[in-house]
């Protein structure tokens, strides 16, 4: 080729690097996004009801994952530097998932009643579900794990649950390595993956999602014993009422990444959906046995269990509502 | 004043060319792997801060990201034939493969004007997906109508070489973005786009779209006007039964049958070592590592020495990796030596056999045969990855290797024959 070719290579090279060089400078140093304490504002919440949340707002990084205890309709709290992308909270003790502070990493903050950081675990991958036991001893952890391909194009993931020890933030077990079995029998395949963890009253007992093949199985586990066992299919990050007798959970509309929120039945495993008629991708929160909180990715809203009346904002822009005060 | 400022300018270029003249790599060639860097830091950029971008800002479930991602691939493998024909029929494998490096282009500017809503990521990684499809089969067919025959397997080595290097640096962009500005996805969309402009602007300003053999070829068959007349469908679709390249076709869709995808042997390692699921990336990190190393020598070998031996010896390396993955709990030592063959697997077959088939494959016909044989590997490869996922399942990891291990074996006595008749037509040719 020809020399001006290259001198006009060589121009668009130096533009490039100015260019991309300049709006990094611009969005490293440019001007700083202010702190509004107005949000996450409250809609009609029921009198008497705290939630904590976790703030939405990606343009406002000093607002953003920024933990709020809402009561009453009014913001009573926050946390000034605990940042999460999933938080949870139970009897003193907390998990606030979020990236490390080096940007490209997360990590999860096992958080006292005051926001303090008691302990830091790194993570493995992206921050899915957390939820801490009624009584604040287990804490349950939901990553996803990138396999993504420099030389293949495999972008398959899988996910990763941990239970901790809420006391010192030490892992205790891996869903993946406890025993499953299926009608009595022992159940193990390759592509097992487990999400979702809920806790019952008597904390050694838990609900979760194992998905194999087309399946999203509904399991009981316990965590003394490391096993599981199947209780029946189509049941995504399960959530028990506070009396243990329902659970709300994520049910898949077809084969496509769609969900209704739907509550089962424990005793008899029937189940019915609410009246949310949107797609929810989230693990439910009970207020109280009849009312159920979740998230839409922007606002948290109510809608009772029992698949009657509808859908109502509770907090404006927040994610991860936690009922507080059991 | 303007002469040391030139100099300095013209000094990168000159090192590159440099090292391509001791190779005795065509300009072209460099010019085509220096495209696909930029335009692999680029997409990899994008590809690495995606799940996050989603989640985060989206507030969708990386498995959203999954799902459209795999959707496309199967499109791909049509897409590659296609354009590998309408290549050849326009004589224009620079125009299809602009084509296809600008859909690649339009898909990172339209990320940073309109990427908010998932149903226009989808949509987006879609655009991107084809225009990678578009791309891939005439380029290779320049990078082999660049080069002269006994070179060939060089030339493919460098630029699966440099495209690595891409494929290395564009993660490494991202975080460093992400780093100096936390949370800002738009600055990474917009350097992304820089470098696919970047990479389009090279491949327009650069490469000559009518390289030496393309052009010897249209001077000698200008005689006879039967032949001048561009190549029909049924004339690319003939070279699926022609004597010299459909045993190539057919031996490599019987290897990479019988080859495991590497995302699997992961998994197999990861279940027999029981590492931490972090470790992941760093897996790929090394293999493409060891690849980067060695693509060049293995292709300055396969010159030397002949295609199938060292097609056939990385092929053999897969042994190595399937005895790891058998012996069950290994050491760490045993991981290195699996991840090393591993490397060295990709570095001597993939683009070795594209080289192979560019000198068994008339000149008008290279765009065509070389989307033909990308496909035929691509979906080899997919059932492969269902077979052993399968097996894996039913009757257990270490039976399903063995599996593959009687496999790989039958297969590589199959091929062999076949390899070695298409590189003595080719050496006859």
């Amino acid at each position: 080729m020809d020399s001006r070719n290259g001198k006009i290579t060589i121009v668009l090279v130096v533009l490039c690097v100015l260019l991309g060089g300049g709006y990094l400078a611009y969005a490293a140093l440019g001007p700083n996004q202010t702190t509004t304490d107005a949000r996450p504002q409250a809609g009609a919440a029921p009198t008497g009801v705290a939630v904590m949340v976790r703030a939405v707002d990606p343009t406002k990084p000093t607002l953003n994952g920024r933990v709020f205890v809402v009561e009453d309709g009014k913001v009573r709290r926050r946390s000034s530097d605990l940042a999460c992308e999933r938080v949870y909270y139970a009897a003193g003790r907390g998990i606030c998932m979020g990236v490390a502070p080096s940007g490209v990493d997360y990590t999860a903050k096992v958080f006292d009643s005051n926001f303090q950081t008691v302990n830091t675990i790194d993570l493995t991958g992206l921050p899915s579900r957390a939820r801490v036991s009624s009584d604040g001893h287990y804490g349950a952890m939901t990553v996803f794990v990138a396999g993504d391909s420099y030389l293949g194009n495999s972008t398959a993931f899988s996910t990763r649950t941990t239970i901790l020890d809420m006391a010192d933030g030490k892992q205790i077990g891996q869903l993946e390595q406890y025993k499953v079995t299926k009608d009595g029998k022992p159940f193990d395949a390759v592509d097992f993956n487990f999400w979702g963890v809920t806790f019952a009253k008597d904390p050694n007992r838990f609900y979760a999602t194992l998905a194999t093949g087309d399946h999203h199985y509904l399991v009981e586990g316990d965590i003394a014993a490391e096993s599981m066992r199947v209780l029946r299919d189509g049941v995504e990050c399960p959530s028990l009422s506070p009396d243990n007798r329902q659970i709300a959970y994520k049910s898949r509309i077809g084969t496509e990444n769609r969900w209704r929120i739907h509550v089962l039945d424990v005793k008899t495993l029937n189940d019915h959906p609410v009246a949310e008629n949107r797609s929810i991708d989230d693990q439910v929160e009970w207020l109280d046995n009849e009312t159920l909180a979740y998230s839409d990715g922007t606002n948290v809203y109510t809608v009772p269990a029992d698949g009657s009346g509808e859908a109502q904002l509770l907090v404006k822009d927040a994610t991860s509502p936690v009922r507080l005060g059991r | 004043m303007y002469q040391v400022e030139a100099s300095k300018a013209l000094l990168k270029p000159r090192l590159w060319a440099g090292r391509a003249a001791r190779l005795r790599v065509p300009r072209n060639v460099v010019m085509l792997g220096m495209v696909s860097l930029l335009t692999d830091v680029s997409s990899e950029m994008v590809a690495t801060v995606l799940p996050l971008y989603l989640v985060f800002s989206l507030g969708a479930s990386p498995l959203v990201f999954g799902a459209i991602d795999g959707t496309y691939g199967g499109a791909a493998a049509l897409v590659q034939v296609a354009s590998g024909f309408v290549s050849d029929r326009w004589r224009r494998p620079k125009g299809v493969a602009g084509l296809g490096y600008g859909l690649s282009a339009i898909g990172k500017v339209a990320l940073v004007g309109a990427g908010n809503t998932i149903g226009g990521i989808g949509a987006i990684i879609a655009v991107d997906r084809v225009g990678k499809g578009i791309r891939t089969a005439p380029r290779d067919a320049l990078i082999s109508l660049s080069s002269a025959k006994d070179r060939l397997a060089t030339s493919f080595g460098v630029h699966r070489a440099m495209d690595s290097v891409g494929a290395m640096l564009g993660p490494l962009v991202a975080f460093g973005i992400l780093f100096v500005a936390p949370a800002r996805f738009d600055a990474v969309f917009v350097v992304s786009t820089l470098f696919a402009v970047l990479g389009l602007a090279v491949l327009i300003l650069n490469v000559d779209g009518r390289p030496q053999r393309l052009r010897r070829a249209e001077r000698d068959e200008a005689a006879p006007d039967d032949d001048k007349a561009a190549p029909s469908f049924r004339a690319a679709l003939g070279l699926v039964t022609a004597p010299r390249f459909a045993p190539v076709l057919l031996a490599a869709g019987l290897l990479s049958v019988a080859s495991v995808s590497d995302a699997m042997i992961y998994v197999g390692l990861q279940r027999n070592l029981d590492f931490d699921p972090a470790v992941f990336p760093l897996l790929y990190v090394m293999t493409a590592i060891v690849f980067m190393g060695l693509a060049i020598p293995f292709g300055q070998l396969a010159d030397r020495i002949g295609k199938v031996p060292v097609l056939l010896g990385g092929q053999a390396l897969l042994f190595v990796t399937y005895g790891v993955l058998m012996m069950g709990s290994v050491g760490y030592g045993a991981l290195v030596l699996c991840l090393l063959a591993l490397g060295g697997y990709f570095a001597a077959t993939e683009g070795v056999l594209t080289a192979l088939a560019g000198t068994v494959l008339p000149e008008k016909l290279q765009a065509s045969g070389i989307g033909l044989l990308i496909t035929v590997t691509s979906l080899g490869r997919l059932a492969s990855s269902l077979a052993f996922g399968g097996l894996w399942f039913a009757i257990g990891l270490q039976s399903a290797v063995i599996c593959f291990v009687a496999a790989l074996a039958l297969a590589m006595m199959l091929a062999a024959p076949l390899l070695l008749r298409a590189q003595r037509a080719s050496l006859d040719g």
